[in-house]
C-alpha cells in the first residue's frame, strides 16, 4: 500500500500515507494550482503510487480526482466540515470511519492500529512542537527539512530529531512565513540567506501538526481524531479569516515580528483571498509584507525580491 | 402576452434594484439583508421575511455595463489577485470606490456562503466579512462524495440551524406551511424555466434571452411571478421560427460573457447557431423530498458543481444530446476553476477558449478566432 495525501488534514491515523512535497512531473493544467497539478501528474505517473487521497479545501483540490479516475488507483476523496461544532465532529469521525472502510477494502487488508497510531503521532507532534517553540535558536530550514522528511516515512520511522543546528545568535531581522504548503524548502533557504531569521510560520505542513490538540486513546477513538482535526488549523477556505488574523497578530507582536513573507502558489485562492484581509492587519501594526508567488521553482525575480526585503526590513 | 411579459419582469426587477441609487446614498432597508451565494437555500430567507441580494449577479450587471475594468483594477490595488474570480474583483471594486452601474445594494446585516458551487466564494464572503464586521454562515455541503444517510442529517441540521439564525435576526417565527409553499413556487419556476431552455435546441431562440433570463431563476426563483414570467416568455419565443438549418448546432459548455453585447461570440460564429448551454441548466434545481428539509438538502446538495465527476460527464452528455450539437465550444473560463473539467469526454469536435466571463481583456480574440477556424474545419 501506498498512498499519496495531498495534505496533512488526512488522517495519518488511520494508516500510513506518503505526504506529498513536490514532483516535476509532466501534467501542467492552465489556471490551476501547479502543486495539484504535480501531485496528479505523480499519481499518474509514479508506478509504486498505488493511490491518492485528498480533500475538498480549494477548487484546485475538487477536481483533483477527475483527472486521476483513470488510473485504477485507490482514490478517495475526504470530506472536512467547515463546521467546528459536535455535529461536525460527528460527522467527521463517520468520514474518518468510511476512510478506513474504503482502505480495507481495496487493499484487502484490517486496520488494529487506530489508537496505537494516534499516541505516535501524539508523541511526534510534541517533538515538533518543542522545536517550534525554539526556533529563535534553531534553523528554520532544519525545522522545515525535519517535517518534511517525516511525512514522507512510515510513521514507524519517524522519529523527531532531539537537536537541530543552532543558530548563532545574531541581529538578523525576524519575520514570519505564511501560505500554502511548500513543495521544498528552496524559498525558505533563500529567505534565511538574505539574512533573515524565521521565527515562526503559518504553512499548513507545520502548523497543523505542532497545533493540533493531542488525540486521546479513551472513548471513541474516530471522534477524538475528528475533534483534533476540527480544533486544529484547517484551510482558510474552511477558517474564519478573522480567527487566522487574529491568532497572528499575537504571534507577531509576542515574537517581535519586523517583517511577514506571504508564500503561495500560483492560483492558490484561499490564501490568495486572505491575502488582503491580512494586510490590512499588518498595515494597522506597521509590519510589511513580501508577497512571493511561486509558479514552479523559484526565480531569479522572486531571489531579488527577497534580498531586497530583507534590506528594507 | 408581450405585455404580461413586461411587466411581470419589470415587477422582478423593480422589486430587486429598485432602491439601490438610494443604498448607496445612506438609505437604510426597512428589513433586514443577507448577501448570499448564488446557491444559498434563499427559500427559507424568503419564508422569513429576509431580503437576499446577490453579489455575483451584481458583477454580471456591472460587467455588461462596460464599467468592470476599474473596478478589477480597484481590487488588485486593495491586494485580491487578478486570478480570484472576477465577481469578486468587480464587485469589492465597486464596494470600495461606491460606484456601480445601479448604485450599490444595501448594507448587509449578515453573510451567507455555501460551498455547493466552488470553494472560492467561502473565501470571498470571508473578505466581506472582515469589511463589515458582521456575522458569516458558511453551508456545507457535501454533495455526492459522502452517502445520502450521512449528508442528509448534516446537511439538515445545518438548514434548521439558519432558520433559528435568521428568525433571531428577522425577529419572524418560520411556518412550516409557508415555506413548503415557497418551496413549490421555486419548482414551479423551475419547471417553466425548463420549457424555455429547451427551445434552444429547435427554436430560432437568440441564446442572450436566456442567458439574460436565467437571472430570475437566481434571483427570484421562489418568487410566485417567476413562473408566470417563464410561462409567458415560453409563449413568445415558442412564436420564434425554426431553428436556422443552414448553420452548425454548436454547445456552449460554460458562461455567458456577461461584457458581450451578445454575451456569446456572435461576431465570429455567422456559421454556427447556440443550440444549447450546461449554464442555462445550473439553476434547473432538484426539489424532490418527503418534507421541505428533504426537499431543499436535495436541490442544494445535489447542484451541478457539487457532483461527482461521472454523474456531471453523465448529466452534460444528456444536455449535449438533447441539443442536437455537432459541436462544442468549450470555454476555460479564468474566474471558475470547477467549471469546465467534465469537457474532456465530450465526443464531440470541440475548441477550448482562455477566456473570463467579466474580464474583457482576458480574451485573446485572435488566438479564438483561429480555433473557431479549426473547429470549422473539423465540422
Amino acid at each position: 500500500m501506498h498512498i499519496l495525501s495531498l495534505s496533512t488534514l488526512i488522517p495519518e491515523q488511520i494508516c500510513d500515507t506518503e505526504r506529498f512535497f513536490g514532483y516535476e512531473g509532466k501534467q501542467r493544467i492552465s489556471h490551476y494550482c501547479g502543486y495539484a497539478s504535480e501531485f496528479i501528474a505523480r499519481v499518474l505517473e509514479d508506478s509504486t503510487v498505488d493511490g491518492a487521497a485528498f480533500p475538498r479545501t480549494c477548487d484546485s483540490c475538487r477536481t483533483v480526482g477527475s483527472y486521476m479516475e483513470s488510473s485504477g488507483k485507490f482514490l478517495h476523496f475526504f470530506h472536512i466540515p467547515i463546521r467546528r461544532d459536535a455535529a461536525a465532529v460527528a460527522y467527521l469521525a463517520e468520514s474518518i470511519r468510511a476512510y478506513q472502510t474504503a482502505i480495507e477494502n481495496h487493499y484487502g487488508v484490517k486496520i488494529t492500529d487506530v489508537a496505537e497510531r494516534a499516541e505516535r503521532i501524539n508523541t511526534r507532534n510534541r517533538g515538533l512542537r518543542a522545536l517550534y517553540e525554539h526556533l529563535l535558536e534553531l534553523s528554520y530550514i532544519a525545522y522545515l527539512e525535519t517535517i518534511h522528511t517525516l511525512l514522507q516515512k512510515p510513521l514507524q520511522e519517524q522519529e523527531v530529531p532531539t537537536e537541530l543546528s543552532v543558530r548563532a545568535a545574531s541581529a538578523s531581522p525576524r519575520v514570519l512565513v505564511v501560505g500554502s504548503t511548500q513543495a521544498g524548502t528552496g524559498l525558505v533557504r533563500q529567505i534565511e540567506a538574505a539574512g533573515m531569521h524565521i521565527i515562526g510560520d503559518r504553512l499548513p505542513e507545520s502548523r497543523r501538526l505542532i497545533f493540533a490538540p493531542e488525540v486521546s486513546a479513551k472513548g471513541d477513538i474516530y471522534e477524538n481524531i475528528a475533534k483534533s482535526i476540527l480544533a486544529g488549523m484547517l484551510s482558510p477556505s474552511q477558517d474564519a479569516f478573522a480567527e487566522i488574523i487574529k491568532e497572528d497578530r499575537n504571534e507577531i507582536l509576542q515574537k517581535q515580528v519586523r517583517g511577514v513573507i506571504f508564500l503561495t502558489q500560483k492560483y492558490c485562492e484561499p490564501y490568495d483571498y486572505l491575502f488582503p484581509a491580512y494586510k490590512r492587519m499588518l498595515d494597522e501594526i506597521s509590519i510589511p509584507v513580501l508577497r512571493v508567488t511561486e509558479i514552479g521553482s523559484s526565480t531569479e525575480n522572486t531571489a531579488l525580491a527577497i534580498e531586497t526585503f530583507a534590506d528594507l526590513l | 402576452m408581450a405585455q404580461l411579459y413586461l411587466q411581470l419582469q419589470a415587477k422582478l426587477m423593480r422589486d430587486y434594484y429598485k432602491d439601490f441609487s438610494k443604498y448607496a446614498k445612506g438609505k437604510t432597508p426597512t428589513r433586514k439583508v443577507a448577501w448570499v451565494t448564488a446557491f444559498t437555500p434563499v427559500e427559507i430567507l424568503e419564508a422569513l421575511g429576509v431580503e437576499y441580494i446577490y453579489p455575483e449577479s451584481y458583477a454580471a450587471v456591472i460587467a455588461a455595463s462596460g464599467q468592470e475594468q476599474e473596478l478589477l483594477k480597484e481590487s488588485e490595488k486593495n491586494g485580491l489577485c487578478p486570478d480570484c474570480c472576477a465577481y469578486s474583483g468587480c464587485f469589492n471594486g465597486a464596494l470600495s470606490t461606491g460606484t456601480a452601474p445601479r448604485g450599490l445594494p444595501p448594507k448587509p446585516d449578515v453573510l451567507i456562503a455555501t460551498n455547493n458551487q466552488c470553494n472560492t466564494l467561502p473565501n470571498w464572503w470571508n473578505l466581506l466579512a472582515e469589511k463589515y464586521h458582521i456575522p458569516l454562515i458558511v453551508l456545507d455541503y457535501p454533495g455526492e462524495s459522502v452517502e445520502k444517510e450521512r449528508s442528509l442529517p448534516y446537511v439538515t441540521m445545518q438548514h434548521k440551524d439558519l432558520i433559528e439564525q435568521m428568525e433571531a435576526l428577522s425577529g419572524n417565527r418560520l411556518d412550516e406551511s409557508c415555506l413548503a409553499e415557497i418551496i413549490q413556487n421555486s419548482q414551479r419556476s423551475v419547471a417553466a424555466w425548463d420549457r424555455v431552455a429547451g427551445l434552444l435546441a429547435e427554436k430560432c431562440v437568440d441564446p442572450m434571452a436566456l442567458f439574460d433570463g436565467i437571472s430570475y431563476l437566481i434571483i427570484a426563483r421562489c418568487r410566485p411571478e417567476t413562473a408566470a414570467l417563464y410561462d409567458a416568455m415560453y409563449e413568445i419565443q415558442e412564436e420564434a421560427g425554426e431553428a436556422d438549418a443552414e448553420k452548425t448546432p454548436v454547445f456552449w459548455l460554460g458562461y455567458p460573457l456577461w461584457y458581450h453585447p451578445q454575451r456569446y461570440l456572435k461576431e465570429l460564429l455567422p456559421d454556427f447557431r447556440i443550440c444549447g448551454s450546461n449554464y442555462i441548466t445550473w439553476w434547473s434545481l432538484d426539489y424532490s423530498g418527503d418534507n421541505p428539509f428533504e426537499q431543499l438538502f436535495t436541490a442544494y446538495n445535489y447542484t451541478f458543481l457539487n457532483l461527482s465527476a461521472e454523474t456531471k460527464r453523465r448529466r452534460l452528455q444528456e444536455c449535449i444530446s438533447v441539443s442536437g450539437a455537432k459541436a462544442a465550444i468549450s470555454l476555460r473560463n479564468k474566474s471558475c476553476k470547477c467549471d469546465f473539467v467534465s469537457a474532456k469526454y465530450i465526443d464531440l469536435p470541440q475548441v477550448e477558449l482562455e477566456i473570463d466571463m467579466i474580464d474583457r481583456e482576458y480574451l485573446d480574440i485572435e488566438h479564438a478566432k483561429a480555433q473557431l477556424d479549426i473547429l470549422r474545419e473539423i465540422v
